[in-house]
C-alpha cells in the first residue's frame, strides 16, 4: 500500500511538470523519511553511489560524445547517399534508402529523436521533391528512427545493463538481429506499399556510385566496427579488446578525429565564409588547436548537457531502485502475481502494457530505469530470459514512443515536418501496425534475441 | 555581465569535465597496449569527473530549462492554469534539492572534519560530538604535491598517500547549494511569468526547429 502511494506521488509530480528526476528523487526521499529509518546523508551517499559505483553507466557520457561528433558534420548525409545508391532504384526505394539510413545511423547514434532528426531533416525534403507525399515521407522516418535504441550501440541498452547488472556486451549482441529484422519489416512493407500504390523510383546509378558513396561514407561506419570488435574481439583470434566503457571513450576520440581531420565537417580545417576545406599539410597548427576549437568545445558541450540530463534522471532512479530493495517490493508483487496463477505470457503483456503506455510520455531510459528494477525479479522468478528480457523492454518502448496520441518520435517528426500532430499519426499507423507484429514476434520467440549473445559468448548464468 | 560570465564558466567547466573523462579513459587504453602499463588512477578519476560533470551540470541544466519531463498535460492546460502547476512543480523542487543539500552536507562534513547536522528533516543546529573522517582516502588517487597543506589542516599533519574523501565529496553540498539556488530563481521567473515550464519533454527540443529550417531549405 506504501509503495501505490510511492507511486502515486511520482506520476503525480510527473504530470504537473515536474522534473522526472526530481519527481523519483522527492517520491524517494519522502518514504524513506516516513516509513524507514535511514538518514538523508544515506540518501546522498546512494546518490553519488550512481557514479561511484556503476562503472557501466560510465559508457554513457562517451556514447553520447561519439555520437555528437558523428552528427555534427555531413556524417547523415554520406550515410543516405551510401543508401540511395544501394536500394534506390527500387520502387518507393528513396522510402527504403531513407530506413536503411535511419538503420546505419542508429548504429553511430543510440537516440531515437536524434535519429529522425538527422536522417528525417534531409530524407523527408528529399523525397517530397521525388514525389512522395510528405505524410508519407514523415511516417516512414518517424518509424525508422525508432530504431535508433533497438541497435547497437544504444544508450537505453547501457541503462538497462547497469539497473539489472547484465552485461552490455550481451545487451548489444542481442540487439543486431531484432535490429536488422524491423528494418528489413519496414522496408519489405514499404516495397509492397510502393508497388500498390506506383511510387516513384529512382534511377540505378551503377555500382560506381555505390563504390564513391561507400568509400565516403566508411569512415563513419568504422564507428560502429571499432565499438562491436573492441567489446567482443575479432571472433577466434581475439579475445575481448576494451571493456565497453573503454570501446566507448576509443569510439569518442575516433568520430573526432573523423569530424575534424578526415571529413572535416567541423573544427579549424572546415569549410568557413566561403573559404574551402583546408588540408592538414597547409594548417599543421590545426592538431593543437582542434582540442581548442569552439566547435569542439560545443560538442563537448551539447554531449555534456545531454549526459548531464540523463544521468541525473538515472541517479535519482537509483534512489527509487534503493527504496524498491529495501522494502522488497518486486519479491512481494512476484509473490501475489505467481499466487495468482501468473504465467510468463500474461507477465509479459503486463510488460508490454506498462511500457507501451509509458513509453508515450517519458524519455526511453529514465522509465527503463524505474520499470526494471521492478519488473526483473518477477521474470527471473517466472523463468525469462534477462537478456530477452531487456530486448522486450527495448522494442515496447520504441513502439511507446510512435503510439498516438503522445509518442514522443510523433512529436519529434512533427516538428521537422512542420505537419500538424494528427497527420503524422494518421502516417505512421500502417507503419506502426508492422512494428507491433514484430513486438509479439520478440516477445514470443526469446531465440531473436538470445541466440546471437548465446552463440557468441556462451548460454547466460542466471545467479540470484 | 556577470550572468554572461558565469554561463561561459559553467559551459567551459562542462566540456571540459567531459573531454578530459575522454582523454583519460582514452590514455588508460593506450597505456596499456602500447606501453603496456596501466594508469591505476585513470577510472577513479574519471569516475569523479563523472559525478562532478553531472552533479554540477543538474543546476546549469535547471537555468536553461532542460531538465527531461513530461509536458503532455501542461501543453493542454490554460495559461493560468500551467502558471498554478509550474509554481506547484518548483516548490517541490525546492522540497527537493534542501533535503538533499542537508543530506549532502550531513554526508561531507564529517569527512572534511566539520559536524553534521541534528535532526532528521530539518536541521535544528550542528551535533556537538562526532568522529573526525578526514583521514579517509580515496582507493587510487595520488595526493598531489599542491594539496600537502591539507595534511596539516584536516590530517594533524600526518601523510595522505591518496587524495582524501573529502575532495571528490566536497560536490555533493555544493552542488545541492547551486541547484538549490537555481531552482528558487526558476521559481521566481514562474511566478513573473517569464518562463512557463521547468522542463524539456526529449533531448532534442532545440535541435527540431534548426532541422525543420533545413528541410525547408532544401526544397
Amino acid at each position: 500500500m506504501d509503495v501505490a502511494l510511492l507511486f502515486a506521488m511520482v506520476v503525480m509530480m510527473m504530470m504537473i511538470g515536474v522534473p522526472i528526476a526530481v519527481s523519483l528523487g522527492l517520491s524517494s526521499v519522502l518514504f524513506l523519511l516516513w516509513f524507514s529509518d535511514s538518514s538523508l546523508a544515506s540518501v546522498a551517499q546512494t546518490l553519488f553511489s550512481a557514479f561511484e559505483g556503476h562503472f557501466t553507466l560510465l559508457a554513457i557520457p562517451f556514447f553520447i560524445l561519439a555520437s555528437s561528433f558523428m552528427s555534427t558534420g555531413g556524417v547523415a548525409q554520406r550515410i543516405i547517399r551510401f543508401s540511395i545508391a544501394c536500394v534506390g532504384h527500387l520502387r518507393g526505394g528513396l522510402a527504403i534508402a531513407g530506413v536503411f539510413a535511419c538503420m546505419m545511423f542508429a548504429a553511430l547514434s543510440g537516440s531515437s529523436p536524434a535519429t529522425v532528426v538527422a536522417i528525417g531533416s534531409i530524407v523527408i525534403a528529399a523525397m517530397t521533391q521525388a514525389g512522395y507525399t510528405k505524410e508519407f515521407a514523415a511516417g516512414v522516418i518517424c518509424n525508422a528512427g525508432t530504431l535508433g535504441i533497438l541497435i547497437p550501440p544504444s544508450i537505453v541498452m547501457v541503462v538497462y545493463a547497469a539497473a539489472v547488472d547484465v552485461s552490455v556486451g550481451r545487451m548489444f549482441l542481442a540487439g543486431v538481429i531484432p535490429g536488422i529484422m524491423a528494418g528489413v519489416m519496414l522496408m519489405i512493407a514499404i516495397y509492397v506499399f510502393a508497388r500498390i500504390k506506383n511510387m516513384p523510383k529512382g534511377e540505378w546509378a551503377g555500382w560506381g556510385e555505390i563504390g564513391t558513396s561507400f568509400a565516403q561514407a566508411i569512415w563513419g561506419l568504422l564507428l560502429i566496427v571499432i565499438i562491436m570488435v573492441g567489446i567482443y574481439g575479432i571472433p577466434g583470434i581475439t579475445g575481448a579488446i576494451f571493456t565497453p566503457t573503454e570501446a566507448a571513450a576509443v569510439a569518442s576520440v575516433y568520430a573526432f578525429i573523423v569530424a575534424v581531420f578526415v571529413y572535416r565537417d567541423m573544427g579549424p580545417l572546415a569549410e568557413r565564409d566561403g573559404r574551402p576545406k583546408k588540408s592538414l599539410l597547409q594548417r599543421p597548427d590545426a592538431l593543437i588547436t582542434a582540442f581548442f576549437h569552439k566547435d569542439t568545445q560545443k560538442t563537448l558541450l551539447d554531449a555534456g548537457k545531454l549526459t548531464i540530463t540523463l544521468m541525473f534522471v538515472i541517479a535519482n532512479a537509483l534512489i527509487l531502485k534503493h527504496v524498491l530493495t529495501d522494502e522488497q517490493v518486486p519479491q512481494h508483487i512476484a509473490k501475489v502475481m505467481l499466487s495468482a496463477g501468473l504465467g510468463p505470457i500474461t507477465f509479459l503483456i503486463v510488460v508490454n502494457v506498462i511500457l507501451l503506455i509509458g513509453g508515450q510520455f517519458m524519455e526511453p531510459s529514465g522509465l527503463l530505469v524505474i520499470v526494471a528494477p521492478l519488473v526483473f525479479p518477477i521474470a527471473i522468478e517466472l523463468g525469462i530470459d534477462p537478456i530477452h528480457l531487456g530486448i522486450i523492454m527495448v522494442v515496447n518502448m520504441e513502439i511507446g514512443m510512435i503510439t498516438p496520441p503522445v509518442g514522443l518520435n510523433l512529436f519529434v517528426t512533427s516538428g521537422v515536418a512542420r505537419m500538424p500532430m494528427m497527420g503524422v499519426v494518421k502516417a505512421a499507423l500502417p507503419f506502426l501496425a508492422v512494428l507491433f507484429v514484430f513486438l509479439i514476434m520478440v516477445t514470443y520467440i526469446p531465440a531473436i534475441s538470445t541466440f546471437l549473445p548465446t552463440l557468441l559468448m556462451g548460454p547466460e548464468l542466471v545467479i540470484n | 555581465m556577470l550572468s554572461k560570465i558565469i554561463n561561459t564558466l559553467e559551459e567551459t567547466l562542462i566540456a571540459l569535465l567531459l573531454g578530459m573523462m575522454t582523454l583519460v579513459t582514452f590514455a588508460n587504453v593506450v597505456a596499456r597496449y602500447v606501453f603496456n602499463s596501466n594508469i591505476l588512477w585513470a577510472l577513479e578519476i574519471t569516475v569523479f569527473m563523472f559525478g562532478w560533470l553531472v552533479l554540477l551540470g543538474a543546476s546549469y541544466a535547471v537555468k536553461h530549462a532542460s531538465h527531461l519531463g513530461v509536458d503532455a498535460l501542461i501543453n493542454v492546460l490554460s495559461p493560468s492554469a500551467r502558471r498554478i502547476t509550474g509554481l506547484i512543480a518548483a516548490a517541490a523542487c525546492i522540497v527537493f534539492t534542501f533535503l538533499l543539500f542537508k543530506g549532502a552536507w550531513d554526508y561531507w562534513a564529517n569527512f572534511a572534519n566539520l559536524p553534521a547536522t541534528e535532526g532528521r528533516w530539518f536541521p535544528l543546529g550542528f551535533e556537538e560530538k562526532f568522529r573526525p573522517k578526514g583521514w579517509y582516502e580515496v582507493n587510487d588517487t595520488p595526493l598531489p604535491e599542491i594539496l600537502r597543506w591539507m595534511e596539516d589542516a584536516f590530517n594533524d599533519g600526518d601523510e595522505y598517500e591518496k587524495i582524501p574523501r573529502m575532495i571528490p565529496y566536497l560536490v555533493l553540498p555544493l552542488s545541492m547549494a547551486l541547484l538549490l539556488y537555481r531552482f528558487i530563481q526558476s521559481a521566481v521567473h514562474l511566478w513573473t511569468g517569464k518562463i512557463d515550464r521547468l522542463v524539456a519533454s526529449h533531448e532534442v527540443e532545440d535541435e527540431i526547429e534548426q532541422a525543420a529550417n533545413r528541410a525547408e531549405g532544401a526544397n
